[in-house]
């Protein structure tokens, strides 16, 4: 299975046995074919022929038609700027320039661009009648940003009911787009609303909430599937989300796939994303995308999950990339040799570090980035380097900077998640915020006395004697006590006759003698079962 | 006084512009930003301590609550607007020397991108927090960086892009700046720009929201 019915399968949460697979083709289409971005946006033919290519190139199961947020915008009056390697950036903003909401009219079917999209779409829908085609819409909120300029945000506080009509005049732009894409061909409409990811839960369902749902209550009464797409840091909105009630909801980076899919599921929506668009198919190579394409593939899993880069692919992202993707999609095998290799990366010296720590100096490290290149992670680092000499010899520290593969092992050991940490000994102290001198020198200052009175305990030690009466040992407790008191030892004696205690040493009849050394081996924190392991096969 | 000082960081922080604004819900009808600063200056209190304990304290909580995702764009936006009110209280004081700023901050958006949210949003940060800031614009190129640069001795800069295909023109903007001024500081930021970026490109800092620049800037001059 394949394609749009493949994604029909995994909309509706269903099994599947392959993940379906949709590259973000926009302006990149054009990168394919040679030509600029503007040339491409504004031909049928241009984006018939780049889509095309994409599908023969990328074998997806969905593609959109146009990848272009500022179609209803300039039809609306804002002015474009046109770049050679990206879609158009909007200049002016209308509702801030002088024209009143009461001179908007929804764009007609034959307006601005309308027709390019529209157009590609009925030739598309014939040449490829198996791939879903996604007609992507602007968002309301994004499109009353457009028009509005960025009063919007002040306005949702000084002017909410100029705001809403704007909302509510978008909405029915939306809704309109809605309709001649879907009636061109497309599949699913995709609402692409980018500029949420600026604004707070309880803004969100005030003011984009109710515009939304009507959007995908409509293309849901015309029998078609929908998906919202967001991007940038939009976690905080992710259940307003899906509580407008797409069939599917779409993210990038900024956002943790799995964070999607547990909430995404739990309201009965599909979701997609997250390939990672710049540091990856952008400036990676083949390796790092096929990496990161496994690790998306293997987080969202075989229910409702759509592979996907986390927006618009950047127009000059190398073919090679995307490919390397769309093979590992295809080919069950392929995905077994990225797993292999990464699992052999993150399990080094992971056994090793059942020691780390336990040395008589302190060691402090510094999980960063690069602290020459990140201040957060300079200041922790300064932090350190000013507190440490005050120890006199008894503090060690190192920076770890995870540009380097060692220091990523390294950070995976000591179950560093974020950047930057601080660890003492091989236990995480501070996360992410710099500490003040005083709460460093206490955290350290207690690591010392929690070593030393480590070190007392380990001293001590225990013999317990089991006898079933107390006559019955008396000789030997003696002998003990002598022995004890000649070698000069601190040891705890203690006389165990209670029949039921002693079966619990295996012994039924007494007299007989058990000694005990205590040894502490952690202290505070929660050893890995690896580490377990490793402790108990000492014993 | 002290306590005039603390409900004019309130303003600041929550957003209170003037009296008359109906945001936020819960200071309705109380005095804002606006008659609270103008306020302060006839009880004679110092200009300077006006902004460094009133202003600036109430503009470092906001940036922080933006950092944690406490608040958002327009939250900060509504905080901006009611400094920029009190501000204009003070403005005569900047101009007699009697208000000192940390220094100089020069931004744009690099050459071939006309996005300005994220760098208003820095500039509004960066100024709440006692700095003096010029604003390039948008679609800046490396020679009026340059210039700027040279006009304002000592400045730092900082250079936004929302775009992946405009930040690389920081690396170009970041070589010509260096090669004018080997002892400039340039920071870089905007939503596809990585750490790993900034270091690539020999840029000297990044961070990834507003308040991580002040504390940077704030920690040159310290």
């Amino acid at each position: 299975m394949k394609g749009l019915e493949l994604i029909k399968k995994a909309f509706a949460l269903e099994e599947v046995e392959r993940i379906p697979w949709v590259p973000f083709v926009g302006v990149h289409g054009g990168y394919l074919t040679g030509v600029d971005a503007e040339t491409y946006l504004k031909s049928t033919d241009e984006v018939v022929k780049g889509v095309s290519k994409a599908i023969e190139e990328y074998n997806p199961d969905g593609v959109p038609v146009v990848f272009d947020l500022q179609i209803e915008a300039e039809i609306l009056g804002c002015n474009l700027q046109w770049a050679p390697h990206n879609p158009p950036a909007v200049i002016t903003h209308p509702l801030a320039n002088g024209t009143s909401l009461a001179d908007l009219k929804v764009p007609e079917i034959s307006d601005g661009r309308i027709p390019v999209a529209v157009e590609a779409t009925k030739i598309l829908r014939e040449k490829h009648p198996d791939v879903a085609l996604y007609g992507l819409i602007t968002g309301p909120f994004t499109l009353a940003l457009h028009l509005m300029g960025t009063d919007i945000f002040m306005k949702l506080f000084e002017a909410p009911e100029e705001v809403n009509a704007v909302m509510e005049f978008c909405t029915k732009v939306g809704v309109k787009m809605s309709e001649y894409l879907l009636d061109a061909g497309c599949d699913i409409i995709a609402v692409v609303d980018p500029m949420t990811s600026q604004i707070d839960p309880m803004t969100f369902e005030t003011f984009v909430t109710p515009y939304c749902t009507e959007i995908f209550d409509f293309v849901r009464k015309k029998e078609k599937l929908s998906s919202f797409f967001v991007c940038g840091h939009a976690q905080q909105n992710i259940e307003a989300m899906c509580n407008c009630k797409p069939d599917n909801v779409s993210i990038d980076e900024n956002i943790p796939l799995d964070f999607v899919k547990e909430i995404a599921l739990k309201k009965g929506i599909s979701f997609g994303g997250n390939m990672k668009l710049t540091v990856v198919l952008l400036m990676g190579n083949e390796d790092d995308s096929r990496e990161n394409a496994m690790e998306c593939l293997d987080m969202g899993g075989k229910k409702g999950f759509i592979l996907a880069p986390g927006c618009d692919l950047p127009m000059d992202t190398p073919p090679a990339n995307i490919k390397a993707v769309s093979d590992l999609v295809h080919d069950p095998y392929k995905q077994d040799v990225v797993r292999a290799l990464e699992k052999k990366e993150s399990t080094l010296e992971i056994f090793n570090m059942k020691d780390y720590g336990q040395a008589d100096k302190v060691i402090v490290d510094i999980i960063t980035l690069d602290s020459e290149s990140c201040a957060p992670c300079q200041y922790m680092v300064e932090a350190v380097k000013k507190v440490a000499p005050q120890f006199e010899g008894v503090v060690e520290w190192r920076e770890h900077a995870i540009k380097k593969m060692d220091a990523v092992t390294f950070m995976s050991s000591l179950m560093v998640k974020n950047i930057p940490t601080i660890c003492i000994d091989g236990k995480i102290a501070f996360v992410s915020q710099i500490p003040p001198k005083s709460e460093l020198v206490a955290a350290i200052q207690k690591r010392i006395n929690a070593k030393l009175k480590l070190k007392i305990q380990q001293r001590k030690s225990k013999i317990l004697l089991l006898c079933s009466e107390e006559a019955e040992c008396t000789g030997i407790k003696q002998n003990i006590h002598r022995a004890i008191t000649e070698l000069g030892k601190d040891i705890e004696v203690k006389v165990i006759s209670d029949k039921e205690k002693m079966a619990k040493y295996g012994v039924a009849k007494g007299p007989a003698v058990v000694t005990v050394n205590y040894k502490l081996k952690s202290e505070g924190i929660e050893p890995s079962l690896d580490v377990m392991k490793e402790w108990i096969k000492e014993l | 006084m002290s306590e005039l000082l603390a409900q004019i960081a309130e303003c600041i922080e929550f957003g209170k512009i003037n009296k008359a604004a109906p945001f936020p819900p819960q200071m309705k009808g109380q005095d804002g930003a606006d008659e609270l600063t103008k306020q302060a200056i006839e009880e004679g209190v110092i200009a300077q301590d006006i902004l460094t304990e009133g202003l600036m304290v109430g503009m470092q909580k906001v940036g922080v609550k933006f950092r944690e995702n406490k608040v958002f764009v327009p939250q900060v936006l509504m905080s901006a607007k009611a400094m920029s009110t009190a501000m204009v209280h003070l403005k005569p004081f900047f101009l007699s020397g009697e208000v000192k700023q940390k220094g100089t901050f020069i931004i744009g958006t690099v050459e071939g991108d006309l996005h300005d949210i994220g760098k208003n949003l820095v500039s509004m940060m960066v100024e709440g927090n006692g700095w003096k800031v010029v604003d390039l614009g948008t679609d800046v190129k490396a020679e009026q960086f340059v210039a700027a640069m040279k006009e304002h001795e000592n400045a730092f800069v900082g250079l936004s892009a929302l775009l992946t295909t405009t930040m690389v023109n920081m690396e170009k903007i970041t070589k010509a700046i260096k090669e004018e001024l080997p002892n400039a500081k340039v920071a870089v930021g905007g939503a596809p720009v990585t750490a790993d970026f900034c270091a690539k490109i020999g840029a000297d800092a990044y961070s990834a929201d507003p308040q991580g620049l002040v504390e940077y800037l704030n920690s040159q001059v310290a």
